[in-house]
């Protein structure tokens, strides 16, 4: 079954992915805020920021068309919630484009807003990308809960990485089943079978967990986890970190001089 | 409608962290002292199955489609202090791993679905199975329940954004609902006949039906 959606790229060795997790996390964690702290319309700082980013994405040597397929998440809530943000009127409006006498205006505050919810937004979504891509899931979760992230949420978490694969695996095996043996109709009408299945795919995860747990019980599990991991920093680190912010102060800096 | 960073304003995913942080810490305790050791691994393989039930989507209308979200399920399944706990890891998993919401609307994310949409929908459901007794209460409350969940974790989005200044919120509210109008059909005919078909094989697994053998 195909399901190598989690850590897909994160076998690739380049100068992002051998950085120490936790100073990846407090990079980008950094480079998110300052992009949604960044005030609307200053073009130069969104601009400073694509260049940072492209250039950590070159140094990931994770494919960029694969980053930009994960930006395209954001498009439908942006249908839904800002796409009418240029049309609807208020204040004074700027000319869009034009079609023979036709001219089409949108409002200056509307299409200001809409440009920097796309920007940031893809931004954001593009770092976020390029953090879990570039790090094993597993050590993304040890990095953050050397960083005190609640454990139980991370204990939890680490239990669902170890069980989606078997869950999922199951869930489109139940699936093929099924559309093996119907013929064709629209999902609708086969909603009984597709209810049975996730009523069958819940009682056997259950009954999973139940043995699972008794499994671990037995063997001397008292609900509490032993983590060792144990993270060092190195001076590779350290520059990293002092060059991101070194970087996101001189874009902050240089729009509040420059920009506007 | 995972909110993704950017459209929010500080204040209000500051607020919204806030909130979720305090209700989750308390969902995630309450959940510890019913289910004692074997919270981890049941919660994890639970929030497992939530994430692949979150893979099956119905067509709306003009090609959008919407995903099942699952909170009413999770919280009538597992209670509603677990499934908020479910929704809330599913979320940071989808966040982390799909970029699917942003990181620093999480905190806005998990109040609209993990808090708003789950609980909000478990008490819907619970005065409507008083209400109607057994087995019709069970349809009819988790009907109910699981298209509100919907409608309202999508009218909250619509607040949270018309709050920050992103968008008009007599344009955003009547948008977002009347989407997620939609969807909530598909929301609460999949969440019935899941119910009705456990309740059927395995009623014991439902909360608050069980036996005191399952609440351990």
């Amino acid at each position: 079954m195909n399901h190598s959606f989690i850590d897909e790229h994160s076998h690739i060795d380049s100068a992002l992915s051998r950085l120490d997790a936790r100073i990846k996390i407090i990079s980008f964690f950094a480079f998110i805020f300052f992009i949604v702290f960044t005030a609307p319309g200053s073009i130069l700082s969104f601009a400073l920021d694509g260049l940072l980013l492209l250039t950590l994405i070159a140094f990931s040597k994770i494919p960029i068309s694969y980053i930009f397929k994960r930006c395209l998440v954001i498009v439908p809530f942006i249908l839904m919630t800002a796409f009418f943000l240029p049309f609807w009127q208020q204040g004074e409006t700027i000319p869009l484009f034009q079609i023979g006498t036709f001219q089409a205006n949108v409002s200056a505050a509307g299409w200001i807003m809409f440009q920097s919810v796309l920007i940031k937004g893809i931004f954001s979504v593009a770092c976020l990308t390029l953090l879990t891509a570039s790090t094993p899931f597993p050590q993304l979760l040890a990095a953050l809960e050397d960083l005190k992230f609640p454990q139980l949420i991370i204990m939890i978490l680490s239990f669902m990485y170890r069980y989606i694969f078997l869950i999922e695996d199951e869930a489109m095996k139940m699936w093929q089943a099924m559309k093996s043996r119907r013929a064709g109709g629209s999902r609708w009408l086969h909603l009984k079978a597709i209810a049975n299945m996730l009523g069958t795919l819940f009682i056997r995860s259950y009954e999973r967990g139940e043995t699972v747990y008794l499994a671990m019980r037995s063997r001397g599990f008292n609900g509490t986890f032993k983590q060792s991991h144990n993270f060092e920093l190195r001076r590779y680190d350290l520059a990293f970190l002092f060059n991101i912010f070194l970087a996101l102060v001189s874009i902050k800096l240089l729009d509040n001089f420059l920009g506007k | 409608m995972h909110i993704p960073d950017g459209f929010l304003a500080a204040n209000t995913w500051a607020t919204a962290w806030v909130i979720s942080t305090g209700t989750i810490g308390y969902c995630l305790k309450k959940t510890a002292g019913l289910l004692k050791d074997r919270m981890v691994p049941l919660m994890g393989i639970m929030s497992a199955f939530i994430f692949a039930a979150q893979m099956i989507n119905f067509p709306v209308i003009g090609g959008t489609s919407g995903h099942l979200l699952g909170g009413v399920l999770a919280a009538v399944l597992l209670g509603p202090y677990a499934g908020a706990v479910v929704l809330t890891c599913v979320l940071i998993f989808q966040c982390l791993v799909f970029q699917d919401g942003g990181l620093l609307a999480l905190g806005a994310n998990i109040l609209n679905m993990a808090i708003i949409g789950t609980i909000g929908g478990y008490v819907i459901f619970n005065v409507l199975h008083k209400i109607f007794g057994n087995k019709k209460g069970l349809q009819i409350g988790a009907a109910v329940a699981a298209w509100f969940s919907v409608v309202i974790a999508a009218s909250f989005c619509a607040l949270e954004l018309a709050f920050s200044g992103t968008s008009p919120l007599g344009i955003v509210l009547p948008a977002m609902a009347g989407i997620h109008a939609l969807i909530g059909i598909g929301e609460a005919t999949i969440t019935v006949a899941v119910l009705s078909f456990i309740q059927k094989v395995r009623p014991d697994l439902i909360y608050g039906f069980a036996g005191e053998s399952n609440k351990a």
